[in-house]
Formats: structure tokens, C-alpha cells, sequence
């Protein structure tokens, strides 16, 4: 283990970074195939790709050191994984993407996490669940997606926004497309917007019990599903998704290289802030080391490392464990901390813990899309048709 | 309930404006939580009064003016188009500036009898012309009938009531300028509901006239 206190953080050495890519690809290989080959040629091609993909990205991860650089790679594959996989499916079974209300009569919309904090205060008040998703089965069942939440967050806290989330690829890979940002001063303000918003969504589905933020500001239903427009109310709906979707998510990213929807609209990611509070993780600054070159605090693209944070040797509670700061600093003086131990302590061994659970947590959860994914692309290279 | 939800995400704003005028008196005044409490009661009762006095202004001047108009849908949407404006430049723009009910207590607490100071600092606040009070005093003039424009006050009180309630623990709001944000913030998200309405409300009073 290379460990130097001057220098930013090394990878590990040849030796334990095979070891551990051969630890993650048995589980890997065990936990995506489920113990089956499968017989398609096309699948099988499939399924060995993204066993593949995920250890490569391992490797990279544990023996170059670099955290960002290659968890952004697998992230946003994973997202462009999930449009592509979700939109061929909603086609493959619908015929489009739009829905109809039969379809929600029959509770056959998939569930997303980003409903979750609208369907706590309704459950806690009727024991229902305002959503017209299938409870368990079918596409994405709420019950599978509140188990996997409640782990992710018991062990990442907001970390699930840059290591879980199917949606959050997508303005991480845009804020990535520049070299430089056009938009450089973004006011510190906007981070406390997602907490508003929270405040709104959990406010009116209790008082309305409906999920107002899937009908009336989910981004995402651009490149998943939405209402098919059949009124004026509808259409106004879809002008404010497709315009939140083109500003938040591909715009303001590109501008200003930051995560805009994540860090200033999403009011699951304000909700998984305070879960931030409660979880082993933490990213920590050893005020020994530091310059106060301030390169953190230029780089987040959350917002979540401020001047005052720096002084304090701590991110701010919206920090999602992403690593850029970490791989940007150049005296290697941030890293991930198990929160009660000493700073720096052993921050190598730290590190692994936090990689290991996380990234095995998001090649698992991302599994099947992947392989859908690249499935649908090998389907149109070889038929002309995704379906 | 529109009433009551427009209080209840205004009422983080509210209480994150009240609390400079609360926290110092119950502070100095060193009583205990039991104490805080009828100081938060009195302070309550008297914003309840000042809503009720507004309740009833609402319902006088539809009675007045609006009633007498010919397309009064029409002009509650202007009005809620222009309200709803001011509520999201003051939410997301203006966010370092006071609510209009903090220099109004400033007047509450030169008045030197102690039982009457959070009586009157509530009192004032409830008539202060900030921009979710305009909307919901809009909300309130558009039914035109005395009981519901009290209903719709007395709802806008509870909504903003609640977030007052954990105030008596003082030390549980050491993150006060975040929440004056997020809850001014949440009023302009609440400002582009009254937009759409507005919008909406203006479309058909067109098609009507
Ligand atoms: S990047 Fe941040 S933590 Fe690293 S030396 Fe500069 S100011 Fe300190
Ligand atoms: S503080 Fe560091 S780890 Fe946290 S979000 Fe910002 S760049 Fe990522």
C-alpha cells in the first residue's frame, strides 16, 4: 500500500487490486447471472459485457486511485442504460411511452425512489400508498424499491445519489461535457431549493394525497414515461417536465459542470441529505495537509464543500460521496472516514470499505439494466429494431 | 384546505421571521417551557385576531367591488398572476429581505407592558402585508361569503400554527437562516401553483367575457 502523506492519495498496489477484482468478480458473476447462463447467444454476450464493465471500472477504481473519474463512467452508463432499457420496455408493452389512465387505474406505473418522500406522511396518516405502482412484482414494484432505499441509505446516506441513483448519470455525464464552466458564480443559496421543494411535495401529498411532484415537475418523465396529453392541464404538464429536463438536466450542466438537478431540484436528494446524518460514511479534510487552495470547493458539483466546511475539516451535509474532491485535491487531503475513527487514521483501508460496498451496491443494482441495455443495442445492430 | 396549505408552506417563513421577535423574549424573559408556551399561545392568539380582522376585510371588499364586476374571474386571475410574481421575486430573489411583519414588531416590542408584547407582536404580524398573505387574502375574496373567507384564515393560521409549535425548545433552532430560506423558498414554489391558477383563471374569464 503506497502510502505518501505529500501526495494526493495512490492507487493500491498490482497485487491487492487483483485480489480484490477477483473477490468482485465472483460476486459479480454469482449475483448477475443468478446462478443461470443464459441460452440466447445475444443475452450471453450481454450479460459477459457488463460482467466485464463492472470489473474493468473496479480495477481502475482501486489500482489508479481515482474515485470520480471512473464511478462518473459506470454512473452514467448505468443512466443511459436505464433510458434506453425502460423507454424499448415501455414500447415493448405499451406501444409507447405516454400512459394511459387505464394504466394508471391499474396500478401499473413503475415505481421510482424519487416518490418516496411524497408516500411517507400518507402511509404514516391511511395506510395507503398514493402511487398507482404494483406493490410487489411487475416492473419496479414499490416494495422492492423501498428495500433497496433503506439499505442504500442505512449504508451510503446520500451517497445513493452518486453511487444508486438510475437518473443521476445523466446530469453527472452533462456537467462533465466542458472543460471549463461558461456559468462560474452560482449563488450558494440554490442548494436549500431541494429542501424547499421537499417541503412542498411532502405538504401536498399529504394534503391531496397524490405524488404532486411526479405530475407536475418530475424531469425525468422526458426520458421515461408520461401522461398521454389529453387536456390543457396535461399539456402544461408536459411543457414544465420537458423544459425542467432540457434546463436542469442537460443545460445548467453543461454551463456550469455542475450536478443542477441533483444539488438544486430534487427533493429525494434533500431527503437523503438528512439521511447523510445517519449513516458509517463520511468524506472528512485533514486540516494538517490542506493549503487552502480551495480546488474542493471549485470542483463539488454539489455545492457541498464551502469555506467555512473546509475550516471545519468536514463537507456539507448535501456532500454525495462522490470522490471529486478527492481525486482533485492535490495534497490528498480529503478522503472517505468511518465516522468515530481518527483523521486521516487509515485512510487507504477506508477507502476500500467505502468502494467495495458502494460500488458493489451499484453494480447490483444496476445489473440488469446494463444488460438490457446493451441487449436493445445489440437487438438494433442486428435486427434494426430495439423490441 | 387551499387556505391551509398555503399556510403551512408559508409557515417555515413565518415562523423563521417570528421566531427573532419570540426567541429574545422568551430568552429574556427566562421562564421556563410551561412559560414559553403561553408566551407562544398569547403571541398566537393574537396573529389568529389579526387574520380574522383580514377575513373579514376580504369578504367586504368582494362585496364592494368584486360582486359588482362582471368578470370577477377574470380579475381574481390578475390578481393572483401579480401576487404570485411578487411571492417568487421575494421567495427566490430577494431571500435577504425581512418579511414585512418583522419591522412591524420592532413597533410590538417598544410597548413596555409584558403581557401584552406577544399579544401585539402577534397581532401585527397577522395583518403584515407580505405576498403569501396577499395571495391568501385573494384566495379568501374570491368566495365572497363572510363564513368561508373566516374559514379560509382561520385554515392559513393552522397551516402556519404548526411550525410555531416546537418554538418553546429554543435551542432545537440553531439553523435559522437556512430555514428562513427553505421556507421562503417553499412560498415561491407554493407562488407557482397561484401562477397557474391565475393563468388558468384568466383564460376562462377571457372566454367568458
Ligand atoms: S483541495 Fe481543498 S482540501 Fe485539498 S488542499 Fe486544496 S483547499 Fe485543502
Ligand atoms: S464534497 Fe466532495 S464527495 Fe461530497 S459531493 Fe462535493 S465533490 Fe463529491
Amino acid at each position: 500500500m503506497k502510502t505518501d502523506p505529500h501526495k494526493a492519495p495512490q492507487g493500491e498496489s498490482i497485487g491487492t487490486t487483483i485480489v480484490l477484482t477477483m473477490v468482485m468478480a465472483v460476486t459479480t458473476v454469482v449475483m448477475f447471472s443468478q446462478g443461470k447462463m443464459p441460452q440466447d447467444p445475444k443475452e450471453l454476450i450481454a450479460l459477459a459485457l457488463t460482467i466485464l464493465f463492472a470489473n474493468t471500472i473496479f480495477f481502475l477504481l482501486i489500482y489508479t486511485g481515482r474515485t470520480d473519474r471512473y464511478r462518473a463512467i459506470y454512473f452514467s452508463t448505468f443512466a443511459v442504460a436505464l433510458v434506453i432499457s425502460f423507454i424499448s420496455h415501455m414500447f415493448e408493452v405499451r406501444g409507447s411511452m405516454s400512459l394511459s389512465e387505464a394504466k394508471v387505474f391499474q396500478c401499473e406505473v413503475p415505481f421510482c425512489h424519487l416518490v418516496i418522500p411524497m408516500t411517507l406522511v400518507p402511509v404514516a396518516l391511511t395506510k395507503t400508498i398514493i402511487f398507482p405502482g404494483s406493490l410487489i412484482g411487475g416492473y419496479a414494484s414499490i416494495a422492492s424499491m423501498f428495500v433497496i432505499w433503506i439499505g442504500a441509505t442505512l449504508a451510503f446516506g446520500r451517497g445513493f445519489c452518486s453511487w444508486g441513483c438510475f437518473y443521476g448519470g445523466l446530469d453527472d455525464g452533462f456537467s462533465r461535457v466542458l472543460k471549463r464552466p461558461v456559468i462560474k458564480n452560482i449563488n450558494p443559496k440554490w442548494i436549500y431549493l431541494p429542501f424547499a421543494v421537499l417541503l412542498f411535495v411532502v405538504l401536498t401529498a399529504a394534503a391531496y394525497l397524490s405524488p404532486v411532484y411526479c405530475s407536475w415537475l418530475c424531469p425525468f418523465k422526458a426520458v421515461t414515461e408520461f401522461k398521454a396529453v389529453t387536456s390543457t392541464t396535461v399539456l402544461i404538464q408536459t411543457i414544465i417536465f420537458v423544459s425542467l429536463f432540457i434546463g436542469l438536466v442537460i443545460v445548467l450542466p453543461i454551463l456550469t459542470k455542475k450536478r443542477t438537478q441533483c444539488a438544486f431540484f430534487c427533493p429525494f436528494g434533500a431527503m437523503q441529505s438528512v439521511t447523510n446524518k445517519i449513516n458509517a460514511f463520511d468524506v472528512r479534510i485533514d486540516k494538517e495537509k490542506c493549503l487552502k487552495c480551495k480546488r474542493c470547493i471549485q470542483v463539488c458539483p454539489t455545492l457541498s464543500m464551502n469555506e467555512e466546511s473546509l475550516e471545519q475539516g468536514r463537507t456539507r451535509i448535501t456532500c454525495m460521496k462522490c470522490g471529486k474532491c478527492i481525486d482533485n485535491c492535490p495534497k490528498g487531503a480529503i478522503g472517505y472516514h468511518i465516522k468515530g475513527t481518527d483523521i486521516p487514521g487509515k485512510r487507504n483501508v477506508y477507502r476500500l470499505l467505502f468502494l467495495f460496498s458502494a460500488f458493489l451496491f451499484l453494480a447490483i443494482f444496476s445489473s440488469h439494466i446494463i444488460e438490457d441495455g446493451i441487449m436493445r443495442i445489440l437487438k438494433l445492430i442486428t435486427t434494426g429494431s430495439m423490441i | 384546505m387551499k387556505g391551509f396549505f398555503l399556510g403551512l408552506s408559508n409557515g417555515a417563513t413565518c415562523v423563521a421571521y417570528c421566531t427573532p421577535v419570540l426567541i429574545p423574549y422568551m430568552l429574556g424573559e427566562g421562564k421556563n417551557i410551561a412559560r414559553n408556551y403561553i408566551a407562544l399561545t398569547q403571541f398566537l392568539l393574537g396573529r389568529l385576531a389579526g387574520y380574522l380582522v383580514f377575513a373579514f376585510i376580504a369578504w367586504l371588499i368582494n362585496l364592494s367591488i368584486l360582486d359588482r364586476l362582471g368578470s370577477k374571474g377574470f380579475l381574481i386571475g390578475v390578481l393572483y398572476i401579480v401576487f404570485s410574481c411578487l411571492l417568487m421575486i421575494y421567495a427566490f430573489f430577494r431571500t435577504d429581505v425581512p418579511c414585512a411583519a418583522q419591522s412591524i414588531d420592532r413597533i410590538a416590542r417598544k410597548i413596555k407592558v409584558p403581557l401584552l408584547i406577544p399579544t401585539l407582536a402577534g397581532l401585527l404580524s397577522g395583518i403584515a402585508l407580505c405576498p403569501p398573505f396577499l395571495l391568501a387574502m385573494t384566495g379568501a375574496a374570491a368566495e365572497g361569503n363572510l363564513s368561508y373567507s373566516l374559514f379560509f384564515f382561520f385554515m392559513f393560521f393552522i397551516g402556519t400554527s404548526i411550525f410555531f409549535i416546537p418554538i418553546p425548545f429554543v435551542g432545537a433552532l440553531r439553523r435559522i437562516q437556512a430555514l428562513q430560506i427553505i421556507g421562503k423558498m417553499a412560498s415561491g414554489i407554493v407562488g407557482l401553483y397561484y401562477l397557474y391558477a391565475g393563468i388558468i383563471a384568466v383564460i376562462e374569464g377571457v372566454r367568458g367575457i
